[in-house]
């Protein structure tokens, strides 16, 4: 059986095609203004690579925050809901998730089955999301790729107080200004956000195993500072991105199978 | 006067250090409305909560964002088991920020003792006296129970010449800072009042009046520069203070519950003990919680600019504060009608020293050309 | 509508509570064209007290005021901008912003400019409350003003000297109201106020405990334009007979299996003002067959109640139930004041233990699903401890979903954001979207 799931996110749609259990393909693109169309030549991108065609997938369901926006899916699931599936699918002994895309980020907290016993999702702030570092890679006037790696070479914590990404911003500046080497402001960037994120994975009570899931996940500067913060270590899958994605195709699988 | 920096920050260690000296209790109270008296009269050393200006994680389950930071970081400070110690905590009733600190602070790191003191907040009203001292006989009544020690009259004598010789001295330095070069810089001023909030007042008090002449006599070895008044909400930003008096201006005086506002009325003598430490607390410097209908701080504060002669004034409030939210624009208007300039700034945890520094000596250039013209 | 349940039915009181709703901002703005009075002060008010001075005064409360202005997305805009330009902060009130607002603005929604009252009576609850109005005297200085302290502690710490207290001031505040207004006091009118005031009360908290019934006589949407007239003027007559109007009607729903909403499957209550420029939350809701069917604070801000025999909430019983007689001044203050110290809504101000446990015991008997907490950005006094009410509420094995919002600053919600949460709540509470 062949399933598909599409999570359009904030910044980029992903898609993953799952026959039987395992990954055929990929995909993501900029989701820009036009979600339907991404979503469209996300789809056409990863039926490409799997060498199949629309018609040989059983059932597609869409999540994350335009959903509603595929013409093609059968059906949705929440982000929070695929997010859950997709990690637990790859860590069967992860309870709780955090899931930090470009503009959201999310704690939850499930049972073995899968079930979403509580969540936690930033509000309208960016301090808690992945805008955030790219904000602050500005303001240092490196790559945001660069972020990860050139924090790992800190090895002194500076603090710093973001509340607020524009607050932070000003607070960047000014380490910029002390003469605070980069690695080190970097290092307290990732703390910053880590310290948000926390506080909502706080909120809704950490339980091991802890997945990371979400963009920020291939950032090994904010993974580092997760696990200094929440002192546990955390499951990092190869590629977080598309966890999402892939959890909407299990469920996809698991309508198809309802109806077939 | 380093001893009182050191104080103030090692104030943990001395407070574990001070209950295995004396075997005695260790209260700690979230709001300066709580009367000490009847604590030092009990034999008990209360010492108040304040936060670590560290960044932290730890209360966001706890307390709504939108409540000051000062509160979420007297909390963290109790979820972090840095104040393990204590045997007891209390709140006399002000704002609903520092009260969520107290009550998350009952629920999770629960105390042999917990003591809410419903504190009026009327205070214009004469019908506050007599409340708040049957208030104060409940809170006496309660600490007994704790302690297993009734409090005698001459026990709250006690409490109360305690805490009436530390005002005095308080008041001594402060009329020092009058002075053309006061001896010394506001930052120092700030160590002194808030390591009394945490040392036991007897030692405080006697460590005071021994420095005391040697302040007086003490040359201050930098210039004053502009006479700043600082005023606004809860404030033991030292690293603020430190910076703003780096740029060549001095804080001469302040009303803050961790300044003037603690310590500046006393107990006056009655017959009954209770109704004279009741009058004390009502009549007292007004924390704006408590300050209407009358804004009774505005005469008080251009009273002090006047007296102690400043140029320009600070007007912060912690993020989120609504109480000096509600009076700041009023206060504000006042001063600058009374020929007081003033710089406004929200604080948070922690402050942006650079952003900050640049406000202050735009401030500072600003005072100076008004001496040009 | 897909998979109806139960039968609907509009409610028969509708069209009379739009028209007296009507009348009270009307019959405030014309006060003084028939020669009588105009008073300002908060919906918790002592609303009682001002009746002594006669038949032709009336009042205007803030918080409705500020939540009626606060419909009008535009309107509230406007009033809350010119109150920041004023000098004051965003993060205050949203309530008091938009009041102060319509001062600044010299605009009243029912027509005409700020009525301004003859005189101002009011209390203090929250941070904001006496001070909400010291500053609409630095904008109108020539309002003479009085405030109570109620902050006396829980209800059930409650002793003489308490009472005394905010007695003792209400009493002074009559001798000032006669001074300020010239008008001679009437004991006669306060003692029949206090009584309609502990009538409309109890008869509330009656109209809100047949919510308990499945399917619900009410939703939550259709409750705030009801229980609106309680924080207008609880103490008014024609809100006390309104209100039993309204419990026969809902008690007739309740016997003939009525319900709000016709496909009821989940029952959830909320908390603290709605965002209310987005009512429609409730609507989403509805498509999951979920109905909110109350709040503590809809419940319990102009609802008096008490625990009954047999453990579960119902309306308090009135002192003319009881057959206490009121014949003094001071015996109807003391009444009033001991009766209003017992609001539900007003414990959890001192620690939030209390609110979590009525909202659990609320959870049991309205027999509900889940709770929705709104963490409300606008109002300080109502999100005090909202956060370990939460934990509370979960530890004691709660469903709880969470969202940001303001009930006057439309500009702190959230929509999209608010929809997707309530989707995964939904999603993780089992229910599924019916259309």
């Amino acid at each position: 059986m062949i399933t598909a799931g599409v999570d359009v996110g904030n910044k980029f749609t992903k898609v993953v095609i799952l026959g039987d259990g395992r990954v055929l393909a990929k995909s993501a693109v900029l989701s820009g203004f036009d979600q339907a169309a991404a979503s469209e030549e996300a789809m056409a991108a990863a039926l490409d690579k799997a060498g199949i065609g629309r018609d040989d997938v059983q059932h597609i369901t869409a999540t994350g925050a335009g959903k509603n926006e595929v013409p093609f899916a059968r059906s949705t699931v929440t982000e929070v809901g695929a997010g859950a599936r997709g990690a637990l699918y790859l860590f069967p002994a992860a309870r709780t998730v955090v899931d930090v895309g470009a503009e959201e980020g999310r704690a939850l907290k499930c049972n073995e089955q899968g079930k979403i016993v509580d969540f936690a999702i930033n509000e309208k702030c960016a301090a808690g999301a992945g805008s955030f570092t790219e904000a602050m890679a500005r303001a240092l006037e490196i790559a945001v790729e660069e972020m990860g790696p050139l924090s790992l070479q800190s090895t002194r914590a500076v603090p710093m107080n973001a509340q607020c990404a524009v607050f932070a911003e000003s607070e960047v500046v000014s380490l910029i200004h002390a003469k605070t080497p980069k690695e080190d402001i970097a290092h307290a960037v990732h703390d910053a956000i880590a310290s948000r994120v926390i506080s909502m994975v706080r909120r809704v009570g950490l339980e091991k195993d802890l997945a990371l899931i979400g963009g920020l996940a291939y950032n090994a500067g904010f993974v580092r500072s997760m696990e200094e913060g929440l002192e546990v270590k955390a499951q990092v899958p190869e590629d977080p991105e598309y966890v999402t994605a892939l959890g909407a195709a299990l469920v996809a699988a698991e309508k198809a199978g309802e109806e077939a | 006067m380093q001893k009182f920096q050191e104080w103030f920050e090692n104030r943990h260690e001395y407070a574990k250090e001070w209950k295995q000296r004396t075997g005695g209790k260790v209260i700690g109270y979230f709001c300066t409305y709580v009367p000490e008296e009847i604590l030092y009269a009990a034999g008990v050393l209360p010492v108040r909560i304040l936060g670590s200006h560290e960044p932290q994680d730890v209360t966001e389950p706890h307390i709504f964002g939108m409540f000051c930071p000062f509160c979420r970081d007297c909390l963290a400070q109790g979820l972090k088991g840095r104040f393990d110690y204590l045997d007891g905590i209390t709140i006399a009733q002000s704002c609903l920020h520092i009260r969520q600190a107290y009550t998350s602070w009952d629920l999770h790191r629960p105390r042999e003792f917990s003591y809410y003191l419903p504190m009026p907040h009327h205070v214009q009203s004469k019908r506050a006296y007599p409340f708040l001292r049957s208030e104060l006989a409940a809170f006496k009544e309660a600490v007994e129970k704790w302690t297993g020690k009734t409090i005698s009259d001459a026990d709250l004598d006690r409490g109360i010449e305690i805490m009436n010789t530390s005002r005095r001295l308080m008041r001594e330095v402060y009329e020092l800072r009058k002075r053309e070069n006061p001896p010394l810089t506001g930052l120092e001023a700030m160590y002194l009042v808030l390591s009394g909030q945490m040392v036991d007042k007897r030692e405080h008090n006697a460590y005071l009046e021994q420095k005391l002449k040697e302040l007086s006599e003490r040359q201050p070895d930098r210039q004053t520069g502009e006479r700043l008044m600082i005023l606004g909400s809860e404030d033991d930003d030292t690293a603020f203070m430190a910076m703003a008096e780096s740029l060549g201006t001095t804080f001469v005086v302040d009303d803050h519950c961790t300044g003037s506002r603690y310590f500046w009325n006393r107990v006056e003598p009655q017959e009954d003990r209770l109704m004279a430490i009741a009058a004390r607390y009502i009549d007292r410097p007004a924390c704006p919680t408590k300050d209407w209908p009358e804004r009774s701080r505005l005469p008080h504060i251009l009273k002090l600019a006047k007296e102690w002669n400043v140029q320009g004034a600070i007007v912060m409030q912690q993020k989120f504060c609504d109480p000096h939210e509600l009076d700041i624009p009023a206060i504000r208007k006042y001063l600058e009608e009374n020929g007081v300039p003033t710089l406004f700034l929200e604080f948070d945890v922690t402050v942006p020293i650079g952003q900050f520094r640049i406000r202050v000596e735009a401030f500072l250039e600003m005072l100076r050309q008004e001496d040009l013209f | 509508m897909s998979k109806q349940k139960y039968p609907t039915e509009p409610l028969q009181c509708w069209a009379k509570a739009k028209e007296l709703r009507e009348k009270y901002y009307l019959d405030y703005r014309d006060a003084h064209l028939k020669g009588g009075l105009r008073w300002a002060g908060g919906a918790w008010t002592f609303d009682a007290v001002p009746r002594g001075l006669g038949d032709d005064v009336y009042p205007l409360t803030s918080e409705p005021y500020g939540a009626t202005i606060a419909h009008n997305k535009e309107l509230a805009l406007e009033c809350m901008e010119a109150t920041e330009k004023a000098g004051y902060a965003r993060d205050l009130c949203s309530y008091m912003r938009i009041y102060w607002g319509s001062i600044l603005l010299d605009k009243y929604p029912f027509g005409g400019g700020y009525p301004k009252p003859d005189f101002i009576w009011q209390d203090h609850i929250c941070c904001s409350h006496a001070k909400w109005y010291q500053v609409v005297k630095d904008l109108e200085p020539a309002i003479p003003m009085y405030e109570i302290d109620v902050a006396v502690g829980p209800y059930h710490e409650i002793n003489e000297a308490k009472i005394q207290y905010v007695a003792d001031q209400i009493l002074d505040g009559i001798e000032w109201m006669e001074k300020v207004t010239g008008r001679k006091y009437d004991d006669e009118k306060l003692i029949a106020a206090v009584k309609d005031e502990c009538r409309s009360t109890s008869t509330w908290a009656e109209i809100c405990s047949l919510n308990k019934a499945v399917p619900a006589p009410l939703d939550e949407k259709s409750m705030y334009s009801l229980y609106v007239f309680g924080t207008l003027h609880k103490a008014a007559r024609w809100v006390a007979d309104f209100y039993e109007e309204v419990r026969d009607e809902v008690k007739d729903r309740v016997a003939r299996g009525i319900a709000a909403v016709g496909n009821e499957q989940c029952r959830l209550i909320s908390d603290t003002q709605p965002p209310w420029a987005f009512l429609k939350v409730f609507r989403y809701l509805e498509r999951y067959g979920a109905v909110s069917v109350g709040s503590l604070y809809t419940f319990g801000l102009e609802g008096i109640w008490e625990e009954k025999p047999d453990g579960s909430w119902g309306p308090r019983t009135t002192p003319m139930e009881k057959g206490i007689e009121i014949k003094t001044r001071e015996q109807a203050v003391r009444i009033n004041v001991e009766w209003n110290l017992s609001k539900p809504e007003w414990q959890h101000f001192y620690h939030p233990k209390f609110k979590t446990g009525m909202m659990k015991r609320i959870f049991d008997e309205w027999k509900l699903n889940g709770v929705l907490l709104h963490y409300n950005r606008g109002c300080e006094g109502l999100s005090v401890g909202i956060a370990e009410n939460r934990l509370g509420l979960i530890e004691a094995g709660c469903p709880v979903m969470t969202f940001e919002g303001n009930m006057g600053d439309e500009r702190e919600f959230d929509e999209v954001a608010t929809f997707a949460r309530i989707d995964a709540f939904m999603e993780s509470l089992g229910f599924k979207k019916q259309y």
